[in-house]
């Protein structure tokens, strides 16, 4: 259509190159942009995956001929790197803990959130506002700000209520990575959860209350049911923040793959213990990869939408 | 749940009993019971531990015995830290503009300014390029949004493992430029490009998704406007685009400059925080050498500073009437 208009005039010959090719956009826009586009797909999809294809290689070349590997392709080919990097350390444990840790957090988040999800996303109340407001600080505040008096509590260094009561020991469990990780990510299911709630029509909650319903059995009978799709995706966005965190996971727990370890330890571990070892630096990233690629793969569309409600409904 | 009232004729049933109490409480107060996990948790959580690190950051340190603060001192350790005084107490300076590399405010800000700048020129770009229609669409939204669900330490590993000499591609030959020193990684100024990149590869997809959501709320028949008064594709970029996506725009740079101030997983992976001491690092380091007060004033600051933002940005928001608050 464009190229039919015919308002591009030049008055000059284009005296270099550059100029040409404005010349030639101007004169054929839709080709030129098909092609450009093409261009655009192409580069975002090398830069976004060819460091995890750059991984694999490195991984499948054998350590002695990393030093003369070219960033294309395989220098040798040794996949039982992918049997070594269980044998030198129990790598399965780590991920294992890492996905334990990351269930309990979102099924603790989704039980507590769903309800705040419930009131915020249906209810109009005094003080309903600043609440919210409140609630949506607190997830951008730095972990580094939590971390003193946690570590303390978790580690029973505070006396509770200044009756000798100490909390318990949570320093090196899961709790002490699943209790402050809950509270950071709260508000955004909260906010994913509300924007679901605040959708299902007033009539349907209402006739379950006049059939003698209570509110609480009209949340579990009427709204959870129906708003199942925003449940799956705050669960989804709650897994893989959790699996992926770093600073409470480092700090809170040990790294004994016997006490609850998680992927970071295991995979610090190999760039500890033998620091030659790149291939199975290599191949251990791509494996803990796997189970997020693997949700991503799945739940492309729930990710997308939690993650733009999350942030733009707020 | 018919039934409820009569129940209490027949055997006493202290569930029901329960049920039927919270039943008859006010919207309000119904509202405020069940948000009550939701305090709790975030109250110990979140809140308790912010005020009892401002508390601690009004106590001196006291190396001697660990665990504990000094004495009260009032807001002295802020003075100190924003002052410089406090700069050779611990363990990297907290601002020393003669040493931007290997000071936290400098480091961080550096990191952030660099980082969302690149992230929300390549999330455009691949926001304009999802938001087409074309085959194997789906699949090219996953290899977007695979790197960001890449957890922490493997995106530092992986851009460790691709600088580290002799082994990743781009150390040898950006050092026979001239780009880098031989040793990147032991290097402050290249450890911080190279964390950049980590997040650049990481955090773009997020920018794209955000401005996506803003793309597609635009009116298409705006284009066909545009179309038939023969406005060129820049024109067309620059007159409805950009300005109707500003806002969402707006929204993802808040967001993802607040959470590149935080960070710290991908320092600690690709070299460590003596080497690059971000804000985060900081305090974690300066904690680890008994300074429990500094590291409190320290993390305080940096709360302090985020919540000031973001509330002047909600409140800006309201006004707007754009916010869903």
């Amino acid at each position: 259509m464009a190229k039919k208009t015919g308002r591009v005039a030049f008055d000059s010959e284009p005296s270099n190159v550059i100029e040409a090719f404005a010349q030639r956009m101007m004169s054929r826009p839709q080709s030129v942009y098909q092609v450009l586009f093409y261009i655009a797909v192409g580069f975002f999809l090398l830069i976004s995956l060819f460091p995890l294809y750059w991984l694999m290689i490195l991984s499948l070349t054998p350590q002695s001929n990393i030093a003369g590997m070219n960033a294309l392709t395989p220098n040798g080919f040794n996949p039982g790197v992918y049997m070594q990097i269980f044998e030198e350390v129990p790598f399965h444990l780590y991920i294992m803990n890492s996905l334990i840790i990351a269930a309990i957090t979102t099924f603790v988040v989704l039980l507590i959130g769903s309800i705040g999800g419930y009131v915020f996303g249906r209810y109009e109340f005094p003080g309903r506002t600043p609440l919210m407001l409140g609630v949506l600080v607190i997830s951008y505040f730095p972990p580094a700000a939590f971390l003193i008096p946690l570590f303390q509590l978790f580690t029973g260094n505070i006396d509770l209520f200044g009756l000798g009561i100490s909390y318990p020991e949570l320093y090196n469990t899961p709790g002490a990575v699943t209790l402050p990780l809950s509270a950071l990510v709260m508000p955004l299911v909260i906010f994913i959860l509300a924007t679901f709630y605040g959708q299902i029509p007033d009539g349907l909650e209402d006739a379950a209350r006049i059939e003698g319903s209570t509110r609480i059995g009209a949340l579990f009978k009427i709204i959870v049911p129906l708003s199942a799709p925003g449940v799956a995706t705050a669960g989804v966005l709650t897994f893989i923040i959790v699996y992926n965190e770093f600073f409470f996971s480092f700090l809170m727990l040990e790294g004994n793959p016997q006490e609850w370890g998680v992927l970071l330890h295991g995979i610090f571990r190999y760039q500890g213990t033998r620091s030659q070892a790149h291939n199975l630096m290599a191949a251990a990233s791509l494996v803990g990869v796997i189970p997020m690629a693997a949700i991503v793969a799945l739940a492309q569309d729930k990710i997308v939408s939690g993650l733009t409600q999350g942030a733009l409904k707020e | 749940m018919a039934g409820e009232r009569r129940t209490s004729r027949r055997a006493f049933r202290p569930d029901l009993a329960l049920l039927n109490r919270i039943e008859r409480l006010s919207d309000t107060q119904f509202v405020y019971l069940m948000l009550t996990p939701v305090f709790v948790l975030l109250g110990s959580m979140a809140i308790w531990p912010l005020i009892d690190t401002f508390q601690l950051s009004l106590h001196a340190d006291s190396i001697t015995t660990s665990g504990a603060t000094g004495d009260f001192t009032g807001l002295e350790n802020y003075i100190e830290m924003l002052t410089g005084n406090a700069n050779t107490l611990l363990p990297r300076p907290f601002l020393d503009i003669s040493e931007p590399f290997t000071s936290a405010v400098s480091v961080t800000l550096i990191f952030t300014v660099v980082a969302v700048l690149f992230e929300t020129a390549l999330g455009f770009g691949m926001a304009l390029v999802l938001d087409k229609q074309f085959t194997g669409r789906r699949w090219v939204r996953v290899a977007i949004i695979l790197p960001w669900a890449v957890p922490i330490v493997i995106q530092g590993m992986i851009f460790y493992l691709i600088f580290t000499p002799g082994v990743g591609f781009a150390a040898g030959p950006l050092a026979d430029l001239g780009l880098i020193s031989q040793a990147p990684l032991a290097n402050s100024q290249d450890s911080l490009l190279v964390v950049i990149l980590s997040d650049i590869w990481k955090q773009s997809a997020f920018m794209a998704l955000l401005i996506l959501a803003g793309l597609q709320s635009i009116d298409r028949d705006l284009y066909n406007v545009a179309k038939v008064t023969g406005a060129s594709k820049i024109q067309e970029f620059w007159t409805i685009t950009f300005p109707l996506v500003l806002p969402t725009l707006l929204i993802a740079l808040l967001f993802r400059t607040i959470a590149a101030l935080k960070v710290y997983g991908a320092i600690v992976t690709v070299t460590n925080c003596n080497t690059l001491p971000s804000l985060t690092c900081l305090v974690v380091s300066t904690w680890n050498a008994n300074r429990y007060a500094s590291a409190a004033t320290i993390a305080f600051i940096m709360a302090a500073v985020i919540a000031l933002a973001l509330i002047g940005y909600l409140w800006k928001l309201r006004d707007l009437d754009y916010g869903g608050v």
